[in-house]
């Protein structure tokens, strides 16, 4: 199970995380991986300068809603 | 003293094709006792000259009446200052004075207005009235002691005359409206919302096209309800423990705003903070949960966003159902501090987010700093007793 983490706080927020968050929720419907992947949100990761931050089983990126579609290529779908 | 408030709300209808409303309202504060003076005037005739009848009428009323004046000082006032209609020969403007002495007691004069109509525990409830004659008028004069729960409406005779001739041949009669309101005060309606929901009823009755001015006073008397708000950390971080101890100290619900404040206050909590996703307003950010806080949000977008409610609050009113209804961080605040709160303490934290100093994001430090202002001063508007702490 591959836990991605994105971040919801002002500055991420501001710098689209919601576009973020729904772009993977449509990526995880798409290809059909609820069973492995799960999405959750963060309040703050202390790297506001960055956003939109993001963590994959701790690991942080900083993803932005351009993207958001090579970074789920990459970091998800070729790791699984 | 005991732990009941009034909420008030009121607002009005223009005569079709008025600019100005002939009836007017006036709510003061009697300084020092405690009390609150609400009247509604309504001029003869309707437009400017209406309208300035009964503006005075309530501005000399409610301003004597604060002063400690008795009512037939007041009402020989009125008789010798209103200025003479040119048509009918007569200065005129009915009233309803409505005076709440120390939550405790209602004290009720009403000229010639239709009588104000009283709900206790959601049913009508006929209160004993005396009449008097002052300065040659017959007034009408009521005590109430007040119980949780019970509904005053003052109505000026547009209310009860909505749809004469129209859509109802007697307009819409006293006891009608009493049916109106026993059917709404189950649902816990606050003041305002009763209010417009009669004016809007009334509105519909005349089809849109009042053939008088209308307004409609609601006070309802309610439990204190204390709430709290947390936003922003401490400016120095030795003091956390000591602004998280005061604000949970505290009685009444607790609401923390911002993504570091939620996270000292779980810390303290001993407890997680677990973000949702749901983005319920593209606008703002989603809520978090944490046991023991009653709301958690993001810090200053979604505050902002309820600064825009509070302020369409005491104008327009546009954004009601947006917010009465809305799921959304912003609009579940603007649920507790508008509607639920009658007390609210705001904890404010003065440490500067370095990553918000960003001259690109609209979120600065002082920004931050003029919502707290900008807010607490709508909310002591909404009539809300407001105290700021800095941290």
């Amino acid at each position: 199970m591959k836990k991605i983490t994105v971040c919801i706080g002002s500055s991420c927020h501001l710098k689209g995380s919601r576009q973020v968050v729904e772009a993977l929720q449509d990526y995880i419907t798409e290809h059909d991986l609820k069973d492995k992947v799960s999405l959750s949100g963060a309040f703050c990761m202390k790297n506001c300068r960055e956003g939109v931050s993001v963590t994959v089983d701790g690991v942080l990126f900083s993803v932005t809603p351009e993207t958001v579609g090579s970074f789920f290529e990459t970091e998800i779908l070729k790791k699984l | 003293m005991n732990d009941l408030c009034v909420d008030v709300g009121y607002r009005s209808l223009n005569h079709v094709g008025e600019e100005l409303c002939g009836d007017h309202v006036e709510l003061v504060e009697q300084e020092g006792e405690d009390s609150i003076i609400l009247v509604l005037a309504d001029g003869l005739g309707s437009g400017v000259k209406a309208g300035i009848l009964s503006t005075l009428t309530a501005r000399i009323i409610s301003t004597m009446m604060a002063a400690g004046l008795s009512i037939e000082d007041c009402v020989e006032t009125i008789a010798a200052t209103l200025p003479v209609c040119s048509v009918r020969n007569v200065a005129y403007s009915t009233f309803t004075i409505i005076r709440i002495i120390r939550n405790e007691e209602a004290e009720m004069i009403q000229y010639d207005n239709p009588l104000v109509m009283m709900l206790r525990d959601g049913v009508n409830y006929e209160y004993p009235k005396t009449e008097l004659t002052v300065g040659g008028k017959k007034v009408y004069k009521s005590k109430i002691r007040l119980r949780e729960n019970d509904i005053f409406v003052a109505v000026s005779d547009g209310c009860i005359h909505a749809g004469v001739g129209r859509s109802l041949n007697f307009g819409w009669e006293r006891k009608d409206v009493i049916g109106f309101l026993e059917t709404l005060a189950p649902v816990g309606y606050t003041a305002k919302a009763l209010a417009n929901l009669l004016l809007e009823a009334c509105d519909n009755l005349y089809d849109h096209q009042p053939g008088d001015d209308t307004t409609v006073c609601a006070l309802r008397v309610r439990r204190r309800e204390p709430m709290n708000l947390l936003f922003g950390p401490p400016t120095k971080r030795e003091d956390n423990e000591k602004m998280m101890r005061l604000f949970f100290g505290k009685e009444g619900k607790h609401i923390v705003c911002g993504g570091t404040t939620s996270s000292i206050a779980a810390q303290y909590l001993g407890e997680r903070v677990c973000p949702t996703l749901e983005f319920f307003d593209p606008d703002v950010p989603p809520i978090a949960e944490i046991r023991g806080v009653d709301l958690c949000t993001e810090g200053v977008i979604t505050v902002n966003k309820v600064l825009d409610y509070a302020k369409d609050c005491l104008g327009d009113n546009k954004l009601y159902e947006k917010w009465s209804l809305g799921k959304d961080g912003a609009s579940r605040i603007a649920q507790l501090l508008f509607e639920e709160a009658t007390d609210i303490n705001f904890f404010v934290g003065r440490a500067i987010n370095p990553a918000h100093q960003n001259p690109d994001l609209p979120i600065n430090f002082n920004i931050k700093m003029n919502l707290v202002k900008e807010l607490s001063e709508c909310l002591r508007r909404m009539g809300k007793r407001i105290k700021v702490s800095y941290f």
